[in-house]
């Protein structure tokens, strides 16, 4: 029998198992779950820097199952990586089952056991989260405790340890209050204002381990706790809203930090105002050496305790999100504004069906530090207004109009200012311009097409010392054509035509019936770069085959 | 609004178990990692002062010691931290305890007074200025007086070695950490010497008069030497402008002495000449 | 023998699929735009349709299909009664941005924030947009991954169905 066969299998005794089970009138509840499968089959091409891959497939997938029965509930999650997908840590290479929990819930009381995933506040002392296409789980498998002693009032707890690929390391105690004045002062509860606060402590535990210091003969003398402590409100009345976090971390040297015993600090806001048809929001955040991992020793993406919001616009088009922005969490200052507004029908600049603009602009710098020494040190200084380096700027104006009951466009003009050093390496600082023109026609009920145009203009030259493929000027057209909700074909070239390298054609077609979609896709995927929140992940370039299918039930 | 105020107090409670969020000091960020005795580059010393050390040697029945003592306690308050000063009990027959008191004699100190030839002229009091030669003889002296130019002679020289040494004492150890920055060459093997003496001793002294002063305090009395008795061998080069630490941990300190009133002297000798180039002295934190 | 495994296996893959007629769950925690934590057992709309679409800021379809079902949302609902509740699992990054988004666009649907997405995973939602339909007794009767112009009239076609009783498939 076959390695894929056998998988195949195994996924569906297992999710026969609880029906087995209900069948037998022993269980009875729901089971629902979602499988998901992505494969890879890629082919040299020195251009783009794809290399041979040994194994012929590629593949990751997973299938989660979910039984609940009244107020209890379990499930289990099956993973398997035959070989993983590029992009994805060799370390998950394997199969088994990667996560399983049981959880009773009730109204004022919930309990889990087992893997679990949990944020408190903005998740700047604490979130375990996953996100499946960046290979990132730092589920926390032990318990967690929910309890509203009162309406309004919300108590967490919890214990465990951080998922490791197929492994858990380290160890996690949190805490976590938070109160909606407006339930649980009697008076206030129809007030128009409405103000949430909360609380939370984190906190780590290692044991002692070896680490030399810089001055020979020594070592660090590491912290066996390391504790993380935030407030937070979130307070609105009527279109306003103010949302603030304030969060402090204890000596925590680790390989993040390169070791110095610094405390860490964060502080984010946001202030937003909104009503029919505009909104404005504004945040600013400063952080400093904050990155909280439960394993001090360990580098990468994984055992990230906390969160660092990142709060640049998250961008969709490939060329404004070729250079993404994460939190630099060992240090950074930044800001960003948005504005939103609907041009209203009927209106000179509103047209037949309205108008929509969108602005936002963002600006992220370092923070001015003084440097104290290295390793075993505090490290550095820093004044708390001050800014250092530029790392990342950008603004955008996307205009949405709908042209005709039929057509619809979207042209968005940005600039982006990038800094190389936010992915580790030094050099001159990029600057690009970027437009995008998006035109959706439904030439009716069934047949939808779709174009995208985008061009980046950018000051950088492909350097082969450095080989980093996103610079030069480059074009790209995508064409978009859908058949009713269930079929979907795509084809789209992006071309370096001046000072860069690379030719990325690519084919894609789709399914999607219900909740199940396939989609396989033909061509060659850029080497480039995925970030999400204070993680970034390095996807190298590809060619040839990858298909995908999930479904849900 | 009690609810509340519970809330909080609970949640306050729940944050201190849970909130074991360790602090380690500046002081403490680093922690030796070497084996006791091993030597490595260290950061340097940040005073370069050169000390002298007196060692006075002495006894119970030595109805002159008294005497002495006033002589060198005003020197070491005049020369502040350039001075160090050492007080001997050796096994001569002044050593012998008056009454139910305790002995101050060591071995070490015996064999330090046999070798510079106090037993042997016997006369005491007699010091030792940093161990220096006075010709092809050691400089012994009668410390009532002459103490002052001897120092002179000693701390107006340059420096050759900066020397520091720092005590800790942690659950059954005292852990000392010497540091030694070369400011000359010297191309002569050199040791180290470390050792444990004790301020506040109320033990009975003969006086001048022949009375016994039962509440006499001497201080710097000799304890132990950590080291053999003539040092441990410093692993260096001796190149100008080297810097090496190395870390020593003494465990074999008695209970009845009192650690807060206890120093580390650390004394840097020439191993063959045996003369003291520098030294430094700490307490134990 | 492989095939016969396989078939087997897919068998009853399929079998679990069919006997599925889930309940969307009680007491998932979610928050309100304001802040406030609430649980999904506060989703009902007395006996009629409710659609709950998953979607988050920066996902362009998602806003498509809300701003498209925006237009006719008030014949929808007049005609069946059907609520919308858009459940939001954007993160901390723009999570702040839900609400000035929401108003901004002029959506008048019931929005509650899944920041941990506690409940995303309880309705097994691998993407976004994800739309399910759920009838009077609460039970999801149809769901449907991604969005395409014009697809909202496909989805009113299964409200109307479902307000008037009538099984789907």
């Amino acid at each position: 029998m076959k390695r894929t066969s056998k998988i195949i299998f195994a996924t569906a005794l297992f999710f026969q198992l609880p029906l087995w089970g209900t069948a037998q009138g022993i269980l009875g509840g729901h089971v629902t779950g979602n499988v998901q499968f992505d494969g890879q089959v890629s082919r040299r091409d020195t251009v783009i820097g794809s290399n041979d891959v040994p194994e012929k497939l590629l593949s990751n997938a997973r299938a989660d199952i979910l039984y609940t029965n009244g107020n209890f509930s379990a499930g289990l999650r099956y993973e398997a990586y035959l070989n993983p997908m590029l992009g994805f840590n060799s370390q998950y290479s394997g199969q088994g089952i990667a996560n399983y929990f049981v959880s009773y819930k009730t109204q004022t009381f919930a309990v889990t056991a087992g893997h679990f995933y949990e944020q408190f506040g903005n998740g700047m002392t604490l979130r375990a989260y996953e996100d499946r296409y960046l290979g990132l789980d730092n589920a926390i498998r032990g318990i967690d405790i929910v309890y509203r002693p009162w309406n309004g009032v919300t108590i967490k707890g919890l214990v465990g340890q951080q998922r490791y690929y197929w492994d858990t390391r380290g160890l996690v105690r949190g805490f976590d209050a938070e109160v909606s004045l407006n339930d649980v002062v009697k008076s206030l509860t129809d007030a128009k204002t409405r103000l949430t606060l909360g609380g939370s402590f984190v906190s780590k535990y290692e044991g002692d381990e070896t680490v030399l210091s810089d001055v020979s003969g020594y070592k660090l003398n590491l912290p066996n706790n390391v504790g993380a402590a935030s407030v937070r409100m979130d307070l609105s009345h009527g279109g306003f809203g103010l949302q603030a976090e304030y969060a402090r971390k204890g000596q925590d040297p680790s390989i993040m930090n390169n070791y110095i015993y610094k405390n860490g600090e964060a502080l984010w806001l946001s202030a937003s105002y909104s009503q029919k048809g505009l909104s404005a929001n504004l945040q600013a955040k400063r952080v400093d050496n904050m990155g909280f991992k439960s394993v001090r020793s360990v580098s990468g993406e994984m055992l990230y305790i906390n969160y660092t919001p990142s709060i640049t616009k998250q961008h969709t088009y490939a060329f404004l999100s070729m250079y993404p922005y994460a939190t630099q969490s060992t240090g950074e200052m930044g800001l960003q504004a948005d504005f939103m507004y609907k041009f209203k029908k009927e209106t000179v600049l509103g047209g037949k069906y309205g108008t929509d603009i969108h602005i936002n602009g963002s600006l992220i710098t370092g923070l001015d530090t003084t440097v104290i020494g290295g390793k075993g040190t505090d490290g550095y200084t820093t004044s708390f207004f001050g800014t250092g380096d530029t790392y990342y700027g950008d603004i955008s104006l996307e205009v949405a109009k709908k042209i005709s009951s039929k057509v619809k466009i979207t042209a968005t003009y940005g600039y982006m200012v990038f800094n190389p050093i936010v992915e580790g390496h030094e050099g001159d600082l990029h600057h690009n311009h970027i437009l995008v023109g998006d035109l959706t026609w439904k030439i009716n009920r069934k047949n939808v097409l779709r174009f995208e145009a985008e061009w980046m203009g950018s000051d950088s030259h492909y350097d082969v010392a450095i080989d980093d493929k996103r610079c030069g000027d480059w074009i790209m057209g995508l064409v978009e054509y859908n058949f009713t909700s269930a079929w979907f074909v795509s084809i789209s070239d992006q071309y370096a035509y001046n000072d860069g390298i690379g030719n990325y054609y690519n084919i894609s077609i789709g399914y999607t019936k219900n909740a199940t979609r396939l989609q396989v896709g033909y061509g060659k995927q850029r080497e480039g770069i995925i970030c999400i929140g204070g993680v970034c992940r390095q996807v190298p370039a590809s060619n040839g085959l990858t298909f995908s299918l999930t479904t849900s039930f | 609004m009690k609810r509340l105020f519970l809330l909080f107090v609970s949640v306050f409670i729940l944050a201190n178990i849970l909130g074991s969020c360790d602090k380690i000091e500046q002081d403490d960020y680093l922690v030796f990692s070497g084996a006791a005795g091993e030597w490595f580059d260290g950061s340097g010393v940040s005073d370069h002062s050169q000390r002298a050390i007196i060692e006075k040697y002495t006894g119970v029945r030595c109805v002159n010691c008294p005497n002495a003592d006033v002589a060198i306690a005003t020197a070491t308050s005049q020369y502040g931290d350039k001075l160090i000063a050492l007080a001997i009990h050796d096994s001569s027959s002044f050593t012998r305890p008056i009454g139910d008191t305790p002995r101050l004699s060591t071995e070490d100190g015996n064999t330090w007074s046999n070798y510079f030839g106090v037993r042997a002229a016997g006369e005491y009091p007699a010091a030792l200025i940093s161990r220096t030669l006075n010709g092809s003889v050691w400089d012994l002296f009668t410390p009532t007086s002459g103490i002052n130019g001897r120092v002179d002679n000693i701390i107006n020289t340059a420096t050759q070695v900066a020397v520091s040494v720092d005590a800790t004492q942690s659950n059954d150890a005292v852990n000392i950490t010497v540091n030694l920055e070369f400011l000359q060459t010297i191309s002569d093997q050199m040791t180290v010497t470390l050792l444990i003496m004790e301020d506040g001793l109320k033990v009975t002294q003969r006086q001048a008069d022949g009375n016994d002063d039962e509440n006499y305090i001497h201080n710097h009395v000799l304890r132990d030497v950590i080291t053999d008795v003539w040092g441990a061998d410093i692993d260096c080069t001796g190149q100008s402008g080297e810097k090496r630490v190395a870390q020593f941990v003494y465990s074999d300190y008695k209970n009845e002495w009192n650690l807060d009133k206890c120093h580390i002297v650390a004394m840097i000798s020439k191993k063959e000449s045996r003369e003291i180039i520098n030294v430094a002295e700490c307490s134990i934190e | 023998m492989k095939k016969i495994i396989l078939t087997l296996a897919l068998t009853m893959l399929t079998g679990i699929v069919m006997a599925q007629n889930a309940k969307i769950p009680e007491n998932v925690t979610i928050k309100t735009l304001d802040g406030k934590t609430i649980e999904t057992s506060v989703i009902k709309n007395d006996g009629k349709p409710i659609i709950i679409s998953f979607w988050a800021t920066w996902c362009k379809p998602c806003n498509r299909e809300l701003n498209a079902i925006k237009e006719v949302y008030n014949e929808w609902q007049e005609e069946t009664g059907v609520k919308l509740v858009a459940i939001s699992i954007d993160d901390t990054r723009s999570a702040s941005k839900v609400k000035p988004h929401v108003d901004g666009n002029g959506w008048e649907y019931e929005v509650y924030l899944d920041q941990n997405q506690d409940f995303k995973r309880a309705m097994n939602v691998v993407n976004v947009p994800h739309t399910f339909l759920i009838n009077g007794n609460g039970e999801i009767v149809w769901q449907h991954t991604s969005y395409v112009d014009g697809s909202e009239e496909e989805l009113f076609e299964l409200v109307k169905k479902v307000a008037n009783g009538e099984e789907i498939k």
